[in-house]
């Protein structure tokens, strides 16, 4: 078989690696087309969905209602200890779940026949961020990437777009579940309670997930939007909950008490009151051409370079806003740039990419994963479904070029390849699985090594492996 | 060796690149005119430290009714002033407020005044007013407009340090290092890759300073670069052991041991979780007061390090600012804890700080002088106390202060901290 650089970018630019460029085939677009559509259903064991997940929040919300009652009541260590090593189960329990949770996305990543689909998996789960470190979400980031963005992977981004933003992680993230309207029923109710609005889902929306921050910053581009916008936005949102009340039978639902009254206008459109307007929002929000430039944009960078060429984003916003918002379209329309394929390898691997490149290349099973299920990649800077910001993790060379992190990064490699390595030969896996990729330096070190282990962390750490 | 100060970044990353490939990796952090230069400590306590136990403002008329369950479990606070004293686990933050070289700053916090731990560490970190607004830190803006480095004891590089390229990280490792004879050949791998063999090249010279600074301060080079515990088997998985008690002290030592050397950093951030107190809060041997000593047998440790034989007396040269994202309820909960507040504590140290006082406008704690009822108001914006710190340690105008460095805030006076 004819392996060309084009081979050897459709495995590492667009997918997570291949031991042998073979499985690539002969015509790299293709391999690349025919992976896209509704992501693999996710491997693993011990998952939860969202809304048993919110069960057990419930239940353990009754529990805490009841240990506060007794604490009121009583000193009595008889009473409150087995409350104390119950708090302690629960939060063994979370622990599990993340596990289970943070095994299955590796797990389904490493052993994917779609890894470019996989790819665009981890971009959309960070693009559209939800974060176990701001202690909200009690294990729910697994089911988040299961049920609003995988089922949604070739489909409109609106779809996703509304599968995100109602899913009850990003409610409970974002705090939607806080707000309320000023003159909703709620609100008239309880006054002593100053029940009001929380604008962090609307913003965030904006800013993040659509419109991007740029456009709200430039008052000279077209699209742009303002504090009102935000304001009225988080109006059309409130009602939109995740409760974990003991009496709600739904993972989110409509709470119409606590819906601002009236219509709103966002964007200089004006939404009726309830909760058909929601949809509405999304749909112009998803379908705007600021939405389509910031999704280009990002996807090029993420891709590419950290400055993408301005003809492939527009390019990919055309493709975009012409099909009406299809993600597969999107996508597609990168798989057939000819930037996406002239380019040298420039981007550098973020320590999830480089981790589970490194799996690939050396074909591990489920042991790599072993407690921690992060298989110690958080060592390296990196601590998935833990964010530290709803912008996600950065996607920029810089961020990931911190001295500490590459040393961190080259020991994790060493011992990955010390455990995992055995009787692997360097030499003959740099030339099956970068193929014209590999240079003749790297060649040369990982021929020169001092031994196997050696030669396998060369390969791996080399700028070629590295970068994409 | 050209003044840092006088390249640009392009420039400096070139001649990193040239370090790397000849393979010499001596770093110099200050430059050559180091020794003069002011030196910056940022410690962040995550979670939201309560100003109010550490801190106990005893001479309130109103402290009484609302904190006395805390203070008779924690024990007898130690005094400051007529007003304040310091919580008992401080006890060596307590003989540097009676030497004059701590300075207490009260009921302070940010321009933010909402209660969630992630949106308020963002204002706190980007030096902004609102969640988001600025997506970098003000420690990095004033490294870029001064071309100074810094140094994060982190894997990654913290919100408060980003925006400038010239900064290093460093934490101990829980894995084996590598050989020498591996990085010669990385090098070697990385030849025709500036950016890479520029980074690794930074990491082998942070790594060479920090076994030089452990074994100048006399310790075995290996107990400042491995994580405590890290002699022991190695864990399956390769996962990170948590972060247990002793780390900070750890992490100080070594922060100031760098410091304490002529070419060592010039700012340092420090950060340090576990602050959230929302039960049983005063325990005796719970976590909080756990905490709370290891803060202050780590800023001891820091200042040991800066004050030992051949450290130039880089302490005199020091400003150490220990600041958390926002403060907690003054009434204690259902749970014996306190919740999410605003107003909080902060201290600033150092040899030239003019300590021995309470920086405090004390609004009161009695219910109605509070914030929405609850909370400890705030009356001196954080940033006027970065700003008192910033100026003079690292030459920086008030322009560039109100500008670039926290935009927006040319109203905000800063805060004079140093003894004349």
């Amino acid at each position: 078989m004819n392996v060309t650089l084009e081979t050897a970018l459709a495995a590492h630019r667009f997918g997570l690696g291949e031991p042998d460029l073979a499985v690539v085939g002969p015509d790299p677009r293709r391999w690349l087309l025919e992976q896209l559509g509704p992501a693999d259903a996710p491997w693993g064991e011990g998952l939860l969905d969202s809304e048993q997940t919110l069960e057990l929040l419930k239940q353990r919300s009754r529990r805490l209602a009841q240990l506060k009652k007794m604490r009121g009541q009583t000193q009595d260590e008889a009473v409150a200890q087995p409350l104390r090593d119950e708090a302690m189960a629960y939060r063994r329990q979370q622990r599990l779940r993340l596990e289970a949770n943070l095994r299955s996305s590796l797990g389904t990543a490493t052993r994917s026949a779609r890894p470019w689909n996989e790819r665009l998996v981890m971009f959309w789960a960070n693009h559209f961020t939800v974060s176990e470190a701001s202690g909200k979400l009690h294990g729910l980031a697994g089911a988040f990437e299961r049920e609003a963005i995988r089922p949604h992977l070739g489909g409109r981004f609106k779809d996703m777009l509304r599968a995100t933003t109602l899913h009850p992680a990003m409610l409970r993230y974002l705090d939607n579940q806080r707000s309320v309207g000023p003159q909703s029923l709620a609100a008239q109710h309880q006054p002593q309670a100053r029940l009001g609005l929380n604008e962090n889902l609307a913003r965030e929306v904006l800013e993040l997930h659509t419109l991007g921050a740029e456009v709200s910053r430039d008052p000279a581009r077209p699209g742009g939007y303002t504090q009102a916008d935000v304001t009225a936005f988080a109006q059309v949102l409130t009602g939109w909950t995740s409760v974990d009340d003991p009496r709600s039978d739904s993972p989110t639902r409509f709470e119409a008490r606590r819906h601002q009254p009236g219509p709103k206008t966002v964007l200089g459109r004006v939404y009726p009151q309830g909760p058909q307007a929601l949809d509405r929002v999304l749909e112009d929000l998803a379908l705007h051409p600021a939405t389509a430039q910031h999704l280009a944009h990002k996807l090029a960078r993420h891709v590419l370079a950290d400055e993408p060429p301005p003809a492939l984003v527009a390019r990919l916003r055309q493709a975009y806003l012409d099909s009406g918002g299809d993600l597969r379209a999107l996508h597609g329309a990168l798989v057939q740039a000819p930037e996406a394929w002239a380019a040298p390898q420039r981007k550098l691997k973020t320590p999830q990419e480089h981790a589970l490149s490194c799996a690939r290349l050396l074909g591990l099973d489920v042991r790599w994963l072993t407690p921690p299920a992060d298989g110690g990649i958080g060592t390296m800077g990196q601590s998935l479904m833990r964010a530290p910001s709803p912008a996600g993790w950065p996607d920029g060379a810089d961020d990931w070029l911190a001295p500490d992190g590459v040393w961190k990064r080259i020991e994790w490699t060493q011992r990955l390849a010390a455990r995992f390595g055995d009787g692997m030969d360097a030499r003959a896996l740099a030339t099956r699985a970068l193929g014209p990729l590999l240079s003749e330096n790297t060649r040369q070190q990982v021929e020169r090594a001092a031994d196997g282990t050696q030669a396998l962390v060369l390969l791996m750490m080399s700028p070629e492996f590295q970068r994409r | 060796m050209t003044r840092m100060d006088e390249l640009n970044r392009r420039q400096w990353l070139g001649a990193m690149a040239a370090l790397a490939a000849t393979g010499t990796t001596r770093l110099s952090w200050a430059g050559s005119a180091g020794q003069q230069q002011g030196r910056v400590v940022f410690v962040i306590l995550r979670g939201g430290l309560d100003g109010l136990f550490a801190v106990p403002a005893t001479g309130d008329p109103a402290f009484a009714a609302a904190r006395d369950r805390f203070t008779e479990q924690a024990g007898a606070p130690l005094p400051l002033d007529g007003t304040f004293g310091l919580h008992p686990a401080l006890a060596q933050m307590h003989s540097l407020y009676r030497g004059g070289e701590l300075l207490v700053v009260h009921a302070t916090g940010l321009a933010y005044h909402q209660r969630s731990h992630f949106d308020a560490q963002q204002v706190l970190e980007s030096g902004g007013e609102q969640p988001g607004q600025l997506r970098d830190g003000w420690l990095g803006r004033a490294l870029a407009a001064t071309r100074r480095s810094g140094l994060a004891m982190s894997t990654a590089v913290p919100l408060v340090l980003r925006g400038w390229s010239g900064v290093d990280t460093w934490a101990p490792s829980h894995l084996p290092s590598p050989s020498d004879d591996l990085l010669a050949r990385l090098q070697r791998l990385y030849a025709d890759d500036a950016a890479l063999g520029h980074a690794l090249s930074r990491a082998k010279g942070v790594q060479a300073e920090v076994a030089a600074a452990a074994s100048a301060a006399g310790d075995d080079p290996a107990s400042l670069s491995m994580a405590p515990g890290s002699g022991a088997e190695p864990r399956p998985g390769m996962g990170p052991a948590k972060a247990g008690a002793g780390d900070f002290v750890a992490l100080c030592q070594a922060a100031g041991a760098l410091m304490a050397r002529p070419e060592g950093p010039q700012v340092v951030v420090l950060d340090v979780s576990g602050w959230d107190s929302h039960a049983d809060q005063a325990a005796p041997n719970g976590a909080l007061t756990r905490r709370l000593g290891e803060l202050d047998q780590g800023l001891a440790a820091l200042r040991a390090a800066m004050m030992a034989p051949g450290a130039e007396d880089a302490w005199q040269r020091t400003a150490v600012v220990v600041a958390t994202e926002f403060g907690r309820t003054v009434e204690i909960n259902g749970t014996r804890g306190t919740d999410h507040g605003t107003g909080g504590a902060a201290w600033v140290l150092g040899g030239r700080v003019q300590g021995g006082r309470v920086l405090a406008d004390w609004p009161g704690l009695a219910p109605a002088q509070r914030f929405e009822g609850r909370d400890l108001h705030i009356t001196l914006d954080i940033r006027s106390v970065l700003k008192g710190v910033l100026g003079p340690q690292l030459g920086l105008g008030d322009r560039v202060l109100g500008d670039q460095v926290f935009p927006g805030s040319a109203a905000l006076k800063p805060t004079p901290l140093w003894r004349a």
